[in-house]
């Protein structure tokens, strides 16, 4: 299907665009990019704090995509807008469009419980369910649906905790809590479950960063597995993470304290880690500020 | 500011290679000299410098490679530390060149010489040191404008490389110089014209620093732009 014209010029890794001052994006060739996700004019408030202003920004298939930037300029927010978990908290909203293969969530007739099966989240300190086993946990999100038999539950764990990376670790005490494990174990099992539940895009807030090196690094080569299958959004204050494992990063920025977050700039990951065109992410990049 | 010691590290670095320019530049002047001069004592003063400079193009090194392995640099900084090595190789390299013709003449004194010949290589030289202090001069002052018209500057050191080529395939009939001072000759016009391509290249890498592009490419924004003053006006 040809893509609109909105959506072409939002395509990040042809458009090489850069966002927050009007500039025109360059041209790119129409139906190149496969974009699992486009967000249109997305705005976020809390209550009537604009959290969020006119983000456009499409997340490309089967790609690592991170979001960096100083804290509070709404990297975060934008993630949870991604399924629908911003509206959890009261008086937060959203406007704009945000089309999942092409189908908007805002809509009011979109059950919001549906899209976070297809747009699944890692949160930033592990939470497997404590009274459960690790088994139970992997499975727990499928267990809201249909019975299914044992053989393919069995095959469902063996198969995510592989793509966790954890399974060698774990699949001798299938019986034990998961609360066992310890804090990047956790984190992997998580993972799994997230994966249970086969969604097409996996959102990751700081997955790594209660973590110890060893654990980071396991996580790191589970994600350049998992977007074999699926597309991964990150968000990390970790740059060198992003740098290592992200195809394309988009920085977020306020201006001013007070000011809604903007997407500052988004690109080729090595384009903004090597040579980015605005002087702000450089210097956020580089260190120098945030 | 945030990263005040990397910052600090970073100048440390940049204030090294500069040093090191600074002192190739000054084996360079005493070069020309003893050639304009036949001064084999000035020639004298610069044998030894090679394994100097290199030392100190290894000190450089490490600190490059240890200021990557503990403060992870990226963008700007990181094309500063790619910049830093490869200009301290063009350093390095062009020292070692520089002491090879210093050699050439102290071990010719008293040879005679072709004088046609000896006007193309001193000539040379003077152009091979000229374009060398100006592309360490862009390097320090960023002007990268420059650095595209250095690579213009080029061209004087190829013509004078062809038409010094030609004097040494074609001997005038007496006055030719003694065989060793020709051989010497044929190889300083090969050291002097890659001495000129390292001061070209020292311009070009600064290209890469500041836009994060190769020269070639930035090259061709730069020809492509409009140059007409009265066009830009209309």
């Amino acid at each position: 299907m040809e893509q609109s014209k909105t959506q072409r010029e939002q395509s990040v890794p042809d458009s090489k665009r850069r966002t927050g001052d009007g500039e025109t994006p360059r041209e790119q060739e129409p139906g190149k990019r496969d974009n699992v996700i486009v967000a249109e004019d997305l705005t976020a408030y809390y209550g009537s704090f604009k959290a969020l202003d006119s983000i456009s920004m499409n997340i490309e298939r089967n790609k690592i995509t991170a979001l960096i930037g100083p804290s509070g300029c709404g990297k975060s927010t934008y993630l949870r807008c991604l399924n629908r978990m911003h509206e959890v908290i009261g008086g937060a909203r959203m406007e704009g469009r945000l089309l999942l293969d092409g189908q908007n969530m805002v809509d009011k007739d979109v059950d919001p419980v549906q899209v976070r099966r297809r747009v699944g989240m890692v949160f930033q300190k592990p939470n497997p369910f404590p009274t459960m086993t690790i088994y139970d946990n992997v499975v727990a999100g499928l267990k809201l649906e249909k019975r299914r038999k044992k053989s393919e539950l069995n095959d469902i764990v063996e198969h995510t905790l592989k793509q966790a990376a954890l399974w060698d670790e774990v699949k001798n005490k299938l019986k034990d809590s998961g609360m066992s494990l310890s804090g990047g174990q956790q984190q992997r099992l998580c993972i799994a479950r997230t994966l249970a539940v086969e969604p097409e895009v996996i959102l990751m807030d700081e997955p790594a960063s209660a973590l110890d090196p060893m654990s980071t690094q396991k996580i790191e080569d589970a994600m350049e597995e998992l977007k074999e299958q699926y597309t991964v959004v990150i968000v990390t204050h970790n740059m060198q993470q992003a740098a290592r494992v992200s195809d394309y990063t988009g920085f977020f920025f306020i201006e001013e304290q007070g000011d809604p977050g903007r997407l500052w700039e988004f690109d080729d990951t090595q384009k903004i880690f090597s040579n980015p065109e605005r002087k702000e992410t450089e210097d956020y990049v580089t260190g120098r500020f945030g | 500011m945030p990263r005040e010691t990397f910052q600090h590290e970073l100048d440390s670095l940049l204030s090294d290679v500069l040093d090191l320019g600074a002192e190739v530049e000054g084996s360079l002047q005493n070069m020309v000299i003893a050639m304009e001069n036949r001064d084999a004592s000035v020639a004298d003063r610069e044998l030894g410098v090679d394994v100097r400079y290199k030392m100190r193009g290894a000190e450089i090194d490490e600190e490059c490679m240890i200021l990557q392995a503990r403060q992870a640099p990226v963008a700007r900084d990181l094309r500063l530390l790619y910049t830093a090595q490869a200009v301290t190789n063009h350093l390095v390299r062009s020292g070692t060149l520089c002491e090879h013709i210093c050699h050439a003449v102290a071990e010719t004194d008293g040879h005679e010489r072709d004088e046609d010949l000896e006007a193309a290589l001193v000539e040379m030289a003077r152009t091979a040191r000229n374009i060398f202090h100006e592309g360490m001069d862009i390097f320090k002052n960023r002007d990268i404008d420059r650095a595209r018209d250095l690579q213009a500057t080029d061209d004087k050191v190829d013509l004078l490389y062809s038409e010094a080529l030609n004097l040494i395939a074609n001997p005038a009939d007496g006055g030719s110089g003694s065989p060793e001072w020709r051989m010497r000759a044929s190889l300083m016009v090969h050291y002097l014209e890659r001495i000129a391509d390292h001061g070209v290249d020292i311009g070009g890498r600064t290209v890469f620093l500041v836009t994060g592009e190769r020269i070639e490419n930035a090259m061709q924004q730069y020809m492509k732009r409009n140059t007409n003053p009265d066009e830009e006006q209309t």
